[in-house]
């Protein structure tokens, strides 16, 4: 396997490898962004993907 | 020129070869066990399955 190395030159193969894995990444990353329930700026949308949904409110400190 | 040590294609000797070969195994396996024990820590988070 290492006889890889005398065919593909090391530096361009790890730069090629590097931006690969980071452009993909980057991809991951906004996909799950976009999602509700993997949204992890914004938790709350994703807990009505799970659970139930919150009771309304009763009569708590009403007046 | 005709050097045989210099024949390959990337101009790595065997030994140089060998040895770029044994970071990068090594460090495939560091990368791998981090994102193992994210995907974990994703999993227990939110499963997707």
């Amino acid at each position: 396997m290492w006889r890889i190395w005398m065919l593909f030159d090391p530096r361009r193969a790890l730069v090629a490898l590097f931006v690969f894995l980071f452009v993909l990444a980057l991809v991951i990353h906004f996909i799950l962004l976009s999602t509700d329930r993997f949204n992890w700026l914004k938790p709350h949308a994703a807990a009505t993907a799970v659970t139930a949904p919150m009771p309304a409110a009763v009569g708590s400190g009403g007046k | 020129m005709a050097d045989d040590k210099r024949s390959s294609l990337s101009g790595l000797t065997e030994h140089e070869a060998k040895e770029f070969h044994r970071i990068f195994v090594v460090s495939f396996l560091v990368f791998t066990a981090i994102a193992v024990v994210a995907h974990i820590l994703v999993w227990q988070w939110r499963p997707w399955l």
